[in-house]
């Protein structure tokens, strides 16, 4: 027999099946978002704006929102998994801007998982009396076993995701009954959540709202991660601006929630001055249940949330940089992939490596004295790459609009659009100038990329496509896109 | 009788399709549906390492389900020209469900997995994609080893 018996069905039945539903998209992104920060800087937020800090958590969930609703317009008209990289392709065609949108995605990426490292041993040292173990060593172990997992792959179920969500969500339930429980106890004084604290560092109200969204603005990311399962969602037309942007929109309430929670119940002073914020709610004993108990419930809980967003970070790296060594501009070693397991376990390494890397770094300059936050400083240089990213996004869709489009595609709302870059910009503005050495940083985490580029460029092997120039994305395709 | 032969990209894979021509009788199986699982969650979605990846594009424009496409293709044409009917399935989720899910909605009479590793990680590391096939598949079960590297 011939080629012509050989059958592709292309219907849902018995063809190309997909997996990911818009139900599951929904808790994937609000998993996704509310581990990533809440938990750990509530009280750098506290400390910036005073007891009116849910203000920055609304309008920082606000931007990261209408970001939100661009990515869900791009991810329809490009179902891939490669995300911003993809979309500033199609909008510029610029192979430089591109290489350097990947690395800054990754290195972002990779800040992300040494904060939320760091924002685990907080919590970690909460359950033990005398502090537990050394902080670094709990943050080294928790990034190995991750990979170890990430390795096996035990990450890639639906289910333990789902759950883990649930999880999430319980613990900040449990800081809004205990706000509830005071309000009803007639305890509450509301003017704490009008009060503007102009006394410290910056002078002006605006400025200190301000100051808050950008160090809550690292609470408000993850979301750009979906763009990983776009490929396998069913109908993403219709579950992505759904999923993307209402998931989005139920973690600012929970967060808007929270922090008034937060505010209500614990003076100012004390959340600003804590690791782990919202253990301090827990540890008022305003339930009638006992302290201890419901303090390492809620660390446990705080434990499992961010585990869970920095689970979906380890998986991300080496999917990013498997792609860029496809694209030869890093070494081809990144895109095999182990006999049995599948996974990309050099990526893997590498980018635990990297991770471990800027922890020890960071763990050595707080104990030289330089007076770092790791957790703040990390979480920061994630949102200083993830602000220029998610403003070149806004501006790709824009650029976009007209090209590839079918009556299908979602279609953000150009005004709010606007807003969000002007948000996005107005963000990242504060952030250099508030703290211009994480430019450092961030320049050390792009040379890491620059480095892998010049490696390849000079001892690499050809692994792209046949016919493929290097780092040219728009390759060979000639039935897709 | 329908028969599955599974695909994640790799060349054992590839190997396990044609050890099921070389010894089966082609006028005894009508179907052969050869399929690729997609996993979403993971790192690396579909990692094709039989088409020599000059069918899709790298880079941005990663295509997972493409990187799957262009290795079914290749573990099909295994088939070309020997007699049942050969048919390309991606499916996504996880590897070892989707393979017994598709055994029972196709009523098959044979799954063919290969058993990927031959090293350490293998005897450490439990629960691969073939040994829950066996365990919980509808019907016969060909695992195909890899050659062990020398004799002990």
């Amino acid at each position: 027999m011939t080629q012509a018996d050989v059958v592709t069905a292309d219907d849902e039945d018995n063809g190309l099946r997909r997996s990911i539903t818009g139900k599951q998209l929904f808790f994937y992104t609000l998993g996704d978002v509310l581990g990533s920060g809440i938990y750990v800087l509530i009280g750098l937020v506290a400390a910036a704006v005073g007891g009116a800090f849910w203000i920055a958590f609304a309008l920082g969930v606000t931007v990261a929102a209408i970001t939100g609703s661009a990515y869900a317009e791009l991810v329809t008209k490009y179902p891939q998994a490669a995300g911003a990289s993809l979309y500033v392709n199609k909008a510029f065609g610029n192979k430089a801007l591109t290489f350097l949108i990947t690395v800054s995605f990754l290195s972002a990426s990779m800040a992300a998982t040494g904060s939320l490292a760091t924002g685990f041993s907080s919590y970690f040292a909460t359950l033990f009396d005398d502090g537990g173990p050394p902080a670094l060593l709990v943050s080294l172990v928790f990034l190995a076993l991750l990979a170890i997992v990430n390795f096996i792959g035990i990450t890639e179920s639906v289910v333990i995701n789902m759950v883990m969500t649930f999880v999430e969500v319980a613990g900040l339930l449990i800081v809004l009954v205990i706000g509830v429980w005071f309000v009803a106890q007639g305890k509450a004084d509301f003017g704490t959540l009008v009060e503007v604290d102009v006394s410290g560092d910056f002078g002006s109200p605006a400025l200190a709202v301000l100051a808050g969204i950008a160090f809550s603005f690292f609470a408000m990311t993850g979301f750009e991660n979906t763009a990983n399962v776009a490929e396998e969602t069913i109908d993403p037309h219709k579950a992505f601006p759904r999923s993307l942007v209402g998931g989005m929109l139920v973690a600012g309430l929970v967060y808007v929630l929270v922090s008034m929670a937060a505010a209500l119940t614990v003076p100012v002073d004390t959340l600003a001055g804590s690791d782990a914020a919202l253990l301090e709610v827990v540890k008022q004993g305003i339930l009638p249940v006992s302290t201890g108990f419901m303090t390492t419930l809620f660390s446990v809980i705080a434990l499992i949330a961010i585990t869970n967003t920095t689970l979906v970070t380890v998986v991300t790296q080496p999917r990013i940089l498997y792609g860029m060594a496809r694209e030869d501009v890093v070494p081809g070693v990144f895109a095999k992939v182990h006999s049995t397991r599948r996974s990309p376990w050099v990526g893997l390494v590498f980018c635990g490596a990297v991770v471990a890397g800027l922890l020890v770094i960071g763990t050595l300059l707080t104990e030289a004295g330089a007076g770092l936050d790791l957790v703040n400083r990390l979480a920061l240089v994630t949102v200083v790459f993830l602000l220029a990213i998610y403003a070149l996004v806004i501006v790709s869709c824009l650029k976009l609009r007209g090209r590839d489009e079918t009556e299908k595609t979602f279609r953000a709302n150009t005004p709010l659009l606007f807003v969000g870059l002007v948000g996005n910009l107005a963000i990242l503005g504060f952030s250099i100038y508030d703290d211009p050495t994480s430019l450092i940083w961030c320049a050390g985490l792009v040379a890491v990329g620059v480095v892998l580029f010049l490696l390849e460029y000079f001892f690499g092997n050809q692994t792209r496509p046949s016919g493929a120039e290097r780092g040219d994305p728009e390759v060979v395709d000639e039935k897709g896109a | 009788m329908h028969v599955i032969v599974a695909t994640d990209g790799s060349k054992q894979s590839l190997a396990a399709a044609k050890k099921l021509k070389s010894f089966a009788d082609p006028t005894k199986i009508t179907d052969i549906s050869v399929i690729a699982v997609i996993r979403p969650l993971a790192s690396v979605a579909f990692a094709d390492e039989l088409s020599g990846g000059s069918t899709y594009a790298a880079g941005p424009e990663t295509s997972f389900r493409r990187a799957a496409e262009a290795a079914s293709e290749v573990v099909a044409a295994v088939f070309d020209g020997w007699g049942p009917t050969v048919h390309k399935r991606i499916r996504s989720g996880s590897p070892a469900n989707e393979l017994i899910k598709a055994a029972k909605q196709l009523d098959a009479g044979l799954v063919v997995v290969a058993s990927g590793g031959r090293g350490l990680s293998d005897a450490v590391l439990v629960g691969s994609t073939a040994q829950r096939v066996q365990h919980y598949a509808p019907c016969p079960v060909l695992v195909v080893r890899p050659k062990p590297r020398q004799r002990r």
